[in-house]
């Protein structure tokens, strides 16, 4: 099947967010969606999947124009959209979840529990994926949660998949595990629409790309004539650095030492230290435990075995208000459960750590919270019209740099980073790597949790990789390689020893 | 002609967007419409020789119906926190009864009177009374918070809990005994101005009036918004989560105690089985129809203020034109459904 759109035209209010756009694409083929947050993705994706209505414009199934009112009308012609927050339930079994709103009866009225397990088989077979239909959704890892996403979009007929950033909370092998799905799927001769942030997806997965900028469309072209750095530029409209961007600084005294950090089950045995002015990298893949080993340091982890010493002084932190007493600070992973509050507006979503020290007696001087906010909110270059607006309407990039200039107006002395630039766009991270190196340069120290590999290489100084909870190797300065951190986190032996200094 | 039609569409539209977005204009419109159709009622009740006989009908109405709903309006203001932090608290007319109970006993004028029995009377007596009534209050409160913050208990279950304990308890301890108040204790609410006993709804005005700049300009007050939108990352920002949950509760057990002596020196007595039963019900439809959302983080004090007036003025409304008391709980539960049916575009 094809699909063509032509002339899309949509505004929001006096909003132009899509200009003449045109966009097509045919069975067999994995396109590349591309563009920083705000560029028009999801509103032209939006469109197509009957979500919005076009201001102007044409869609065309095999030549055939369509018009699409509703969800259902779209799903209707062939078009499943696998949304970024997964459409599943947790607590139902992968069939019930595959037919849900669809269910098979049987004569009597009931639910034809054995029909649908055969169907889901059938289609499981297809993918070349071996799995019951019966496991509860809850049971399953994120790869395959998606690959079941896959299955209903197959199940419902569909020749045309769009999927919203499908590998932002995956670890790497199952990345793996999803794109080979995708593969075997447009072998079938079902396209599949990519979008995503990863440019080096994108030249691993996909055919050919298609570039949105501010609402128009400014690239297109076949994968294998491109590459990540022409990519990037076409996104952001300048040259975008990929070099490492490790300096030397003048390291200061030991901010945090940990010894033999366990909690039964998450991780154990962990010894480290940093300094002021470095930049400590952690990485794995999932299962690691290196979120729930700082979750530990930040005292919102639970009870743990071992020493932290803080500045040289033994310390046992029991609770978030005590760490932040300390002067650590915490920035977490997944924006949107832990890092936002989302009834609140800008400025009391970027300050809510510092209100006790605006005022006294409990009182918030809103005048003082506000000056504060502002310098932080030019420091970060965050885009907004008004602090005062709600926080959910600025890209997700912004939203990340607002949760930021709440712990930079606390002047920690440690700071740690989970996962920073999550759902963030290529400017938006750029952005959030100078200031990371900017407090690092100001002597702060910094910890940064990650799980891309290319993160922890160009802005971290040393890393500590870790494989199920155990610290399985420590990487230097030059001696960060891709190669390295992945042969680690997956478990293997360090190949020498590197020498640890300080 | 033109020009006044854009005009009009625009000031339609800003009405228009007001009301989807600002749950306290939707509300205000409300209540203005419900005074206006009450106005109506009490001035085609009966026939008025003069303005001025008019005028103070409509106003001895008012304050009658404003000094009745003094307690609940207090309440309402506990109640508020407690919702907008994403819990509830279904044991505030235990509560209530249990401190009316206790302030009797502390200042009863017969032989069974505590701090008569420890030889205090008067004046210091009355002020003992009530700075004990409140600590109990708040205590009581405090309980809540314990259970659900430390005990990790769901609202719910550990109010509703302590809502069977304190008035059966209560019950049991009273059931022997019938304190009478001192005449000056009787003051607190009676005291006139003007010939008009108007010191509940001061009382309620001020109670108002800190709980509205509490929950805009405290630390204490803005976490529990935070808490109510978003648990996890307020904890992560370093509140202590806990802390500011128990004293939601024991903020709501003070204002509780505060309507407990406002009405038992207004009435001068209690029933120990019927007194405060259903606040718990009346303070959530409140708190609802005025616009705060039950799954917390969104709500205000000046709309829970609204939503009690508005179930106040239409008890009011409906006893004027006459409607058969029996029916009018059918009516507040109208409101309530529609005030939630109203604000359902809102919280998409």
């Amino acid at each position: 099947m094809t699909l063509e759109m032509r002339n899309i035209f949509k505004s929001f209010g006096a909003n132009d967010v899509l200009r003449d756009i045109d966009f097509t694409i045919s069975g067999g083929e994995i396109c590349a969606l591309l563009g920083e947050n705000g560029a028009g993705k999801s509103t032209l994706m939006n469109i197509l999947g009957g979500v919005l209505p076009a201001d102007s414009g044409t869609i065309s199934l095999d030549g055939k124009p369509v018009s699409f009112h509703n969800p259902a009308d779209s799903l209707q012609a062939g078009i499943a959209f696998i949304h970024q927050e997964l459409n599943l339930v947790n607590d139902l079994a992968v069939f019930e979840n595959m037919f849900i709103g669809r269910e098979i009866k049987t004569k009597s009225g009931l639910l034809d529990a054995k029909t649908m397990c055969q169907r889901c088989k059938e289609v499981f077979q297809r993918m070349d994926v071996d799995l019951d239909p019966r496991t509860l959704v809850r049971n399953l890892d994120a790869s395959y949660k998606q690959i079941v996403e896959i299955a209903r979009a197959l199940l419902a007929e569909a020749s045309i998949i769009i999927m919203d950033e499908p590998t932002t909370s995956l670890t790497e092998l199952e990345i793996e595990r999803v794109f080979d799905m995708m593969r075997t799927v447009r072998e079938q001769g079902v396209a599949i629409i990519f979008i995503s942030h990863k440019l080096k997806e994108v030249m691993e997965i996909c055919d050919r790309y298609t570039v949105l900028r501010d609402g128009v469309m400014v690239a297109q072209g076949s994968v294998s004539e491109t590459n990540v750095n022409e990519l990037a530029r076409f996104m952001v409209g300048h040259d975008v650095r990929t070099e490492s961007l490790r300096r030397e600084r003048k390291l200061g005294a030991e901010v945090l030492r940990v010894e033999n950090l366990s909690q039964p089950g998450r991780f154990s045995d962990i010894s480290f230290s940093v300094r002021g002015g470095e930049i400590l990298g952690f990485t794995g893949l999932l299962g690691d435990g290196r979120s729930e080993l700082f979750q530990a340091v930040f005292g919102s982890g639970g009870k743990y075995t071992g020493q932290i010493y803080l500045e040289g002084n033994p310390v046992r932190i029991h609770s978030t208000q005590q760490a932040v007493a300390l002067g650590i600070g915490y920035v977490p992973r997944d924006r949107k459960e832990n890092g936002i509050i989302k009834d609140m507006n800008i400025l009391e979503n970027g300050s809510i750590v510092t209100w006790p020290r605006c005022g006294k007696w409990g009182w918030i001087s809103w005048s003082q919270v506000k000056a504060a906010f502002q310098r932080q909110a030019e420091r970060l270059k965050i885009k907004m019209d008004d602090e005062n607006h709600p926080i959910g309407s600025l890209s997700g990039g912004n939203q990340q740099k607002v949760v930021l200039a709440k712990w930079l107006n606390a002047e920690p002395k440690l700071l740690i980073f989970d996962n920073p630039t999550q759902g963030v766009d290529v400017g938006a991270k750029e952005d959030i790597y100078d200031t990371i190196l900017e407090l690092a340069h100001q002597g702060i120290a910094v910890v940064v949790l990650s799980s891309e590999a290319q993160e922890i290489i160009r802005i971290c100084d040393r890393t500590m990789v870790l494989y199920h909870g155990k610290v399985q190797g420590e990487l230097v300065g030059d001696a960060m390689t891709d190669q390295e951190i992945m042969r680690l986190a997956t478990g293997g032996e360090r190949e020498e020893r590197v020498a640890i200094s300080g | 002609m033109d020009n006044v039609k854009k005009e009009k569409q625009g000031v339609l539209a800003r009405f228009q967007e007001l009301w989807k977005t600002t749950p306290l204009f939707s509300t205000g419109i409300a209540l203005i419409v419900m005074v206006v159709v009450q106005t109506l009622a009490l001035t085609f009740n009966s026939s008025y020789d003069s303005f001025g006989g008019w005028f103070m009908n409509w106003l001895n109405n008012w304050i009658s119906l404003l000094r009745g709903n003094a307690a609940i309006g207090i309440i309402s203001l506990g109640m508020t926190f407690v919702i907008i932090s994403g819990g509830i608290d279904l044991s505030v007319g235990s509560v209530y009864v249990a401190v009316g109970a206790f302030t009797m006993v502390l200042l009863d004028t017969g032989a069974g009177g505590w701090l008569g029995a420890l030889g205090l009377g008067g004046v210091p007596a009355i002020l003992i009374a009530l700075v004990a009534a409140m600590l109990f209050g708040s205590l009581l409160g405090e309980g809540n918070g314990l259970l659900i913050s430390y005990g990790k208990m769901p609202p719910f279950i550990a109010t509703l809990g302590s809502m069977q304990i304190l008035r059966s308890v209560t019950q049991y301890f009273m059931k022997t005994q019938s304190p009478s108040l001192p005449d000056g204790y009787k003051e607190i609410a009676r005291f006139s101005i003007g010939g008009q006993q108007l010191m509940p709804i001061l009382y309620w005005a001020i109670a108002a009036a800190v709980m509205y700049f509490v929950s805009k300009h405290t630390t204490f007050g803005r976490y529990v918004y935070a808490i109510g939108s978003n648990e996890r990352t307020t904890r992560l920002s370093g509140v202590n989560v806990r802390k500011v949950k128990r004293r939601v509760y024991a903020l709501t057990g003070l204002l509780v105690a505060i309507a407990a002596i406002i009405q038992t020196s207004r009435i001068g007595s209690m029933d120990y089985a019927s007194a405060g039963s259903g606040f718990e019900m009346d303070a959530i439809a409140a708190v609802i129809v005025g616009g705060t959302s039950m799954s917390g983080g969104r709500g205000s004090v000046i709309g829970t203020v609204f939503g009690t007036l508005i179930v106040a003025v239409m008890n009011n409304l409906l006893n004027l034109i006459g409607v058969d008391p029996y029916l009018s709980s059918a009516f507040k539960g109208a409101i309530i459904i529609c005030a939630v049916l109203l604000q359902r575009k809102d919280n998409n």
